[in-house]
């Protein structure tokens, strides 16, 4: 098990593409995302979990996000999703 | 250094504040106007206000600065009355709306400097303002921004979640049922069977394009703007969303699409789009009745964190079926040339406006034009005469002139060596050399003026100047501001700005009588300050005057022997006494207020001047008021300069200061003390200065008959005259600072590098005749005389 990947507070356009090479480098195994200290969550970082979730998912890794921030949950809901669709059950 | 884009955008985004800043003082001073006149105000000019107070909320909003979303947003409100014309303009409102301006760019400043809170008197000022709402003011009204906790309440049908995503399913316009899930926000304060019934329901569609992100705007922000405006269905669209190996991080591939219900009006959710109208496919679409509602049929489940997912066919699919108005949003009013969309990346002049929603308007979604191509489309009209203008970092600049600077060096010594080389005078290279020369100076005088600026924005900030110090003083003052669009240089602008201060206080604290001496004096009540810019002769002339008493002649002498600053003897003309204001230490006020009078007084605002090459004049009229006058370079980067030579050394003289140049007669030269010596000139005596002594060239010369002294006039009226050997010629330098390398050196003000590549000194005669020893004689010349 390897140690949860934390993610930054502020989850913006600066953010997106670092986030998208940190999870890219976990790849094929199982992933843990903090988002206790996450602010703000915005729509380019959005994508990229949701994108790294239907990938984990597809592969049959669990990917996790725990803890997660009342703004993190917040934002996910005013996107219109739930947070379980960031997340992969696994199970393969 | 890393790259910051978000700080980029941040930046940009207060240089617009800057100008929005700018353009609503200028409405208020055309309403202030029209008050003034038949008292009726033209809705253009209170639009102008409305938006400029609505951007700096909406660019604030994208940065989370909520103690200023929340002030412009109170702002705004009052000024939406204004539009509407629930709100008549009197004084007293207009002087408010002055102060609020006025607070909302500190706000900005405060937002600026990343410091929190609010400016003091921020609350107190705005519930006066919201006082003049009367009934209507809001009762202590939630803020937009703050992160309210809402009650989440999820009516949502998940899609299996264990499928990948579909890469080559539908575009984003025509969702797949499937691929959206919907999460309806229930923001605690609209609940359907009450608000929803008897409410609208919209459907809002927002795709946004890589530019919304790019320009630092965030669909969250608009997703939540919007829920706040009714009851709200959010649905993802991820139709789009390629698999994880082919993301880019900064592509945009969601979409969202809305249900709105409640008492909405499409203006209200335009509005939330106000700024990214153009970087995003927005499409607004009315649903007439509720009866469809699927949420009406379907029974409310609340989202535990392990919900099972459900099928997602109940789920209200967000295609318009009753589509009574498709339209993509247009700009509100291009009525307001100079409100760009805070930190559009896509930076299309405001003057094309989107097409107007009749020609926009479309069947169906499908048929919505981005707005970007309507816009680009629109471009190739015949444009209206509006000025597009590039926002350029001053850095860039600073390099541009620095290096045609140099150009002008180098031509002056290509010039130079082909005299030299004994070409004819009307040689092929002497002809070429001619054009490239007057070409040089045409770059050089156009790479002059992008560094000058209209002097409007220091006058705006005078204006505000104005209000405090006739408010702190209890004076009725009216700033008129003449020739704002007059061009300075940009460093000449900032460095005005502390002495303007300093003088415009003095105008409305010690030029101006009370309202009480003004009636006696049979003058309005209210005072005028006016402050005016104007070209003349290759300088520029900023004068302050006011409408006041004029200067006290003889209480400004009492006061000067009183001080001792001159004898009690002492005979002074009008403008010698008028000029005993600049002497340092000189303060008229016999009370000190609270805006002057501290005795930091006109000798500082005269030495500020004196630093930017200016000259300060004063003129005044007993009972009609008193006049400053202020005469600077058009630009710092250039000086006309007299290129001289002392003990073979060449160096450069401002031509500004200097009056005369004249050959030395015997009888001119006058010995005054062991070392020093003056000259008789037009029947007055004048300190005689050997440069080459001075600056440690030489040793002074055992006879000045036959040499060559220039006369040199300070804003003082202090004369000198300094010897030199020879006059090369009069020529325009390239100043080159020296302060960087070598500090302040006295006598010396910067360097410039001559066209045979030699480097001369530039210097400052003030600066050299204070600090000089005046030694023109040596004490054995002196003993030698006298043995």
């Amino acid at each position: 098990m390897t140690a949860p990947l934390s993610l930054a507070p502020r989850l913006d356009l600066p953010a997106a593409s670092p986030l998208s090479e940190a999870i890219r480098a976990r790849m094929g195994q199982a992933l843990d995302l903090d988002a206790g200290n996450v602010a703000h969550l915005g729509g380019l970082c959005l994508q990229v979990l949701l994108a790294a979730a239907a990938s984990w998912r597809a592969a049959g890794q669990p990917l996790r996000i725990t803890p997660r921030s009342q703004a993190f949950e917040d934002a996910v809901a005013m996107f219109g999703l739930a947070p379980s669709q960031l997340e992969s059950e696994g199970g393969a | 250094m890393t790259h910051d884009p978000m700080a980029e955008i941040r930046a940009s985004f207060f240089v617009e504040c800057e100008e929005l800043l700018e353009s609503l003082q200028d409405a208020l001073s055309v309403m202030a106007d029209h008050l003034e006149g038949d008292g009726t105000q033209d809705t253009e000019t209170i639009n102008v206000v409305f938006r400029a107070v609505h951007s700096i909320k909406g660019g604030a909003g994208a940065f989370g600065l909520t103690a200023l979303v929340s002030f412009a947003h109170r702002f705004e409100t009052v000024m939406d009355e204004l539009r509407c014309g629930r709100l008549v303009v009197d004084h007293e409102a207009m002087k408010l709306f002055f102060q609020a301006a006025d607070m909302l760019a500190d706000h900005v400043r405060l937002a600026r400097d990343d410091a929190s809170g609010s400016p003091p008197g921020s609350e107190t000022l705005l519930i006066a303002v919201e006082g003049l709402m009367g009934d209507r003011a809001p009762e202590a009204e939630e803020e937009e921004v703050e992160f309210a906790p809402m009650g989440l309440s999820f009516d949502l049908a998940l899609p299996d979640l264990g499928g990948p995503l579909d890469d080559d399913g539908p575009g984003p316009a025509e969702p797949d049922p499937a691929d959206s899930d919907s999460v309806e926000s229930d923001l605690g304060e609209s609940d359907l069977g009450e608000s929803g019934l008897g409410g609208q329901r919209w459907t809002v569609r927002l795709r946004p394009l890589d530019a919304l992100y790019a320009s630092g705007n965030e669909p969250f922000h608009l997703l939540r703007a919007l829920a706040e405006l009714g009851s709200a269905s959010i649905t993802c669209e991820r139709a789009a969303l390629p698999d994880f190996d082919a993301l880019m991080a900064e592509t945009s591939y969601l979409s969202w699409t809305v249900q709105l219900t409640g008492e909405i009006e499409e203006s209200d959710i335009r509005a939330v789009f106000d700024f990214v109208e153009d970087v995003a496919e927005i499409t607004v679409t009315k649903t007439p009745e509720l009866a469809e509602d699927p949420r009406l049929c379907q029974p409310e489940v609340a989202l535990a964190p392990a919900a099972p997912p459900t099928p997602s066919a109940a789920d209200p699919v967000p295609e318009p079926t009753h589509t009574a108005k498709v339209l993509a949003i247009a700009p509100v009013a291009p009525a307001l040339p100079v409100l760009p969309a805070i930190g559009q990346a896509v930076d299309l002049p405001p003057e094309h406006p989107l097409p107007p929603p009749s020609q926009a308007a479309a069947p169906t979604p499908q048929a919505v034009i981005p707005a970007v191509q309507a816009a680009a489309a629109q471009a190739a009209a015949p444009a209206e005469a509006v000025a597009a203008t590039v926002r350029v970092d001053l850095d860039r600049i600073d390099r541009l002139v620095n290096l045609v600077g140099e150009l002008v060096i180098n031509q002056a010594m290509l010039a130079q060596s082909v005299t030299e080389a004994g070409l004819p005078a009307n040689s092929a290279v002497m002809n070429g050399l001619e054009a490239f020369m007057m070409l040089t100076r045409d770059i050089q005088d156009s790479v002059m003026m992008i560094r000058a600026q209209p002097v409007k924005p220091l006058f705006q900030r005078m204006a505000r100047i104005v209000r405090e110090a006739s408010a702190a003083v209890g004076k009725e003052v009216r700033l008129r501001s003449e020739g704002e669009g007059t061009e300075v240089d940009k460093t000449v602008i900032e460095r005005l700005a502390d002495p303007l201060t300093h003088m415009i206080r003095n105008a409305v604290d010690h030029g101006l009588e009370t309202p009480d001496r003004r009636r006696e004096a049979g003058k309005p009540e209210e005072g005028v300050v006016t402050l005016s810019a104007q070209h003349r002769s290759g300088r520029v002339v900023i004068e302050v005057a006011d409408d006041g008493a004029g200067i006290d002649r003889p209480r400004v002498r009492d006061i000067a022997i009183r001080k001792g600053l001159v004898a009690p003897d002492a005979v002074l003309s009008d403008a010698e006494i008028d000029n005993l204001l600049f002497l340092p230490g000189f303060s008229t006020a016999t009370q000190i207020s609270a805006l002057s009078g501290r005795g930091v007084g006109m000798d500082v605002v005269k030495q500020a001047i004196g630093a930017l090459g200016g000259r300060i004049a004063i003129t005044s009229e007993r009972g009609r008021g008193t006049r400053f006058s202020i005469s600077l370079p058009l630009t710092l980067a250039v000086l006309d300069g007299m290129v001289v030579r002392v003990a073979g050394e060449t160096l450069v003289i401002p031509l500004s200061s200097i009056v005369e140049t004249a050959t030395l007669s015997a009888d001119d030269i006058r010995s005054l003390g062991p070392e020093t010596s003056v000259i008789h000139i037009r029947g007055g005596f004048v300190p005689l200065f050997d440069l080459g002594a001075e600056l440690g060239y030489r040793g002074p010369k055992a006879s000045y008959e036959g040499g060559i002294v220039l006369l040199t006039a300070q804003e003082d009226g202090s004369r000198a005259a300094l010897v030199v050997d020879e006059i090369l010629e009069q020529r325009q330098v390239v100043i080159k600072g020296l302060q960087h390398s070598y500090g302040n050196i006295p006598g010396v003000a910067a360097a410039t590098i001559l066209g045979d590549g030699q480097i001369a000194l530039i210097l400052d005669p003030g600066d050299l005749v204070e600090n000089a020893t005046g030694r023109t004689r040596s004490a054995d010349t002196f003993l030698a005389l006298a043995g």
